[in-house]
């Protein structure tokens, strides 16, 4: 047991910053990437193919997030597939991501104006120039401030990796605070980073609302 | 292996069943103390005193700036350094609390702004006076238009408590993971673990819709 | 009819102060919003047992004037007294607190969109001023509720929420809620410009007989007719100014004002 008053271990908690961002952003790649064949299924004309869809998406948001970390990270070696902590955190964390944004997206998709679709079609676009043309930039516009609140939502669910080991802010807290026993300012401080890191994603966020905003608005 | 897997669950429901009980506790406790708080922060959050206001949007915003596995550490770990040293279940439930008054508070302000402008006219025309204004008039119609996101929200918290497990707290995953790693037998007991999260959530967020489209009825419709 | 106060439109020194009860008197009232005027310098009296009609284009202020009488907006300049009671002073003093209070409860207000409260009932809408602002006991407040509403034809929809009701029932509710408090001057802000006219007839109806019992009100209104049938004077406000009063058919029929004019003579082409 140590001495210290707990600032000390602020050097530890600031070195488990790469390793947050890395997580947060290597997870909402993978989340936006696999979102979309995800969106593109739950809409697809076949049943069976949206069915699937619809069940991976509300299984994965109806099942916390540590069981699904756990089943990647503890239950998949049975099958011989093994993964090391970092990356079945963000293998989990991605899935994740991938169901919600597929959410996102789909309501990006809906709030484009039906007359879009129709008038489009009247001038002869094939489907898939309006969907990149026309569809995509609408739907942007709207699906910008949920995704800067999922991914401000992400890093803070990054502190789940801990769980697994991996040495990120929340895990270098836990220790620290064992060894040190100042528990309350190690974890406030973990806190105030948390916030700190998340408030540039929300200036972003507003930064880049408004310019879409200005760009598409018709006049 | 189906046969296995049918016998491994049947043997591993039982403790799963009992800490699904404590994740449900956690979260009625929790949510039942946290949502009265959030109202209050949302009243506070829009009221005219300034220092109040301040206070009250300080508490939300690092309260919901957090995540939540943090608070459940701070709580439990970290109150002893100033002497306050409770239990896995208080503690948790007071990190529930915390994290629903922040959230709901939001949630709440946004239900009260969207009560129609034309019902504080009319209220305020009548003579009624703030506090009865709040009471009789804006609350009670703010509520009814917070209703379905709060469900959400409790469906997210009940999923939360999956995170007690790391203060100690014998519910749902700290059931599963013990079972896990005394008997190997990961995929099984995890599997069983989250149908039992899913037959609880997915259900009741279905039911959230439904009640979504019939509560559109009572309330006034947004100028 | 009333004789006597003159129309009182133009230099405030026209405007007898005339603090008589049941009387509105405004004198040169302004109101701002940021940076456009919504109303500049009317004035106005309205003697007991009076009633005013408000015409004009849309955006001429008139709703904005009538929202000062009983501060639910604050006028930015001049004078208003209503029923003896001091509104606002030409120093820019407001009435606050306990006179505040007083006054909403003596002046009555039924709104364009109705805002009947929807979680209540018919009865709990009419009732919940009674016994939060009158004091009356729940037994007291519902009964004269009841009077109330047999008044206005609606006694047997007194347990039913208002979202179950047609536009013009809604709009006749709100005028008991109004009435319940006992007060002498009716303010009405357009009652029947969000109604079908088949419906907007039962509360025009209802409002003849309030001015026919005598009872004092500010009428904001697109219903020429009515205005013609029911008030004793017209007044006619275009760009935050009142541009013309007098008698109804002085007014409707030879209006001197040119604005006036086009107003009345768009309302003709359609």
């Amino acid at each position: 047991m140590s001495d210290s008053n707990g600032w000390d271990q602020f050097g530890d908690l600031v070195g488990g910053i790469p390793l947050t961002l890395e997580l947060t952003v290597a997870s909402f790649a993978i989340g936006a990437v696999v979102g979309v064949p995800l969106v593109l299924a739950r809409r697809s004309q076949f049943r069976l193919t949206r069915g699937l869809a619809v069940m991976i998406i509300d299984l994965a948001r109806g099942i916390p997030m540590i069981t699904w970390l756990f089943v990647i990270y503890f239950a998949l070696p049975q099958a011989g597939i093994r993964f090391s902590q970092f990356a079945a955190a963000v293998l989990g964390l991605g899935l994740l991501t991938a169901a919600m944004m597929a959410e996102i997206y789909r309501a990006g998709i809906a709030a484009v104006p039906k007359g879009q679709w129709e008038a489009g079609r009247t001038l002869g676009l094939s489907e898939r120039r309006l969907f990149l043309d026309v569809a995509v930039p609408q739907a942007a516009r709207v699906a910008i401030p949920p995704t800067a609140t999922l991914l401000i939502g992400l890093l803070k669910d990054t502190a789940i990796a801990s769980t697994l080991g991996v040495a990120e802010i929340t895990y270098r807290a836990q220790i620290a605070a064992q060894n040190t026993y100042k528990g309350l300012t190690i974890f406030a401080l973990a806190a105030g980073l948390y916030i700190v890191l998340s408030l540039p994603v929300a200036a972003l966020s507003r930064w880049l609302d408004r310019w879409l905003h200005q760009k598409w608005t018709v006049a | 292996m189906g046969g296995g897997l049918l016998h491994d669950w049947a043997q591993q429901i039982g403790p799963l069943a009992q800490g699904l009980w404590v994740s449900a506790r956690l979260a009625v406790v929790g949510l039942a103390v946290g949502l009265p708080l959030g109202l209050l922060l949302a009243i506070g959050v829009g009221s005219k005193g300034r220092s109040l206001r301040w206070a009250c949007v300080g508490i939300v915003e690092i309260a919901r700036g957090t995540p939540m596995l943090v608070v459940l550490q701070l709580v439990y770990f970290g109150l002893p350094q100033v002497n306050i040293t409770l239990s896995s279940f208080v503690a948790a439930v007071v990190s529930i609390a915390v994290i629903t008054a922040a959230y709901t508070s939001e949630i709440f302000r946004s239900g009260l702004a969207a009560v129609p402008h034309g019902q504080q006219d009319a209220a305020r025309a009548l003579g009624l006076r703030t506090a009865d204004r709040l009471r009789y008039v804006i609350v009670p119609q703010g509520i009814r238009i917070a209703i379905p996101p709060l469900l959400n929200f409790a469906i997210l918290i009940f999923q939360g408590t999956s995170l007690a497990f790391t203060i100690a707290v014998p519910e749902l995953m700290a059931q599963a993971y013990g079972i896990g790693a005394s008997t190997f037998l990961y995929m099984q007991v995890l599997s069983l673990a989250g149908l039992m999260y899913a037959a609880i959530t997915l259900p009741s967020a279905a039911g959230v819709r439904l009640l979504e489209k019939r509560l559109g009825r009572h309330v006034a419709a947004a100028a | 009819m009333s004789e006597a106060h003159t129309s009182a439109i133009g230099p405030n020194h026209l405007v007898p102060v005339d603090s008589s009860p049941g009387a509105v008197v405004l004198r040169g009232v302004g109101k701002k919003f940021t940076d456009d005027y919504a109303v500049t310098d009317v004035s106005l009296t309205v003697a007991r047992g009076e009633v005013l009609a408000i015409i004009g284009p849309s955006g001429a202020g008139k709703s904005s004037l009538l929202r000062c009488i009983n501060l639910l907006d604050a006028p930015t300049a001049g004078e208003i007294v209503v029923d003896g009671i001091q509104v606002r002073g030409a120093d820019g003093t407001t009435v606050a607190g306990k006179e505040l209070a007083e006054l909403r409860r003596r002046v009555g207000m039924v709104f364009q969109s109705f805002n009947l409260f929807p979680h209540l009932s018919v009865l709990q809408n009419v009732s919940l001023a009674q016994t939060r602002v009158l004091g009356r006991s729940k037994a007291e407040a519902n009964a004269r509720s009841l009077d109330l509403l047999e008044r206005v034809g609606l006694a047997d929809k007194a347990a039913q929420h208002p979202t179950r009701l047609s536009g013009g029932q809604q709009q006749r509710v709100a005028i008991a809620r109004a009435l319940a408090l006992d007060p002498s001057v009716m303010l009405f802000d357009e009652p029947t410009s969000a109604l079908d006219p088949e419906l907007g007839l039962e509360v025009l109806a209802v409002m003849r007989e309030l001015a026919d019992e005598g009872m004092t009100m500010l009428i904001v209104s697109h219903e020429l007719h009515f205005a013609e049938e029911v008030s004793d004077r017209i007044l006619v406000m275009a760009d935050g100014r009142a541009i013309e009063s007098g008698p109804p058919e002085q007014v409707l029929r030879n209006p001197t004002h040119a604005r006036t004019q086009q107003f009345l003579g768009a309302l003709h082409e359609r």
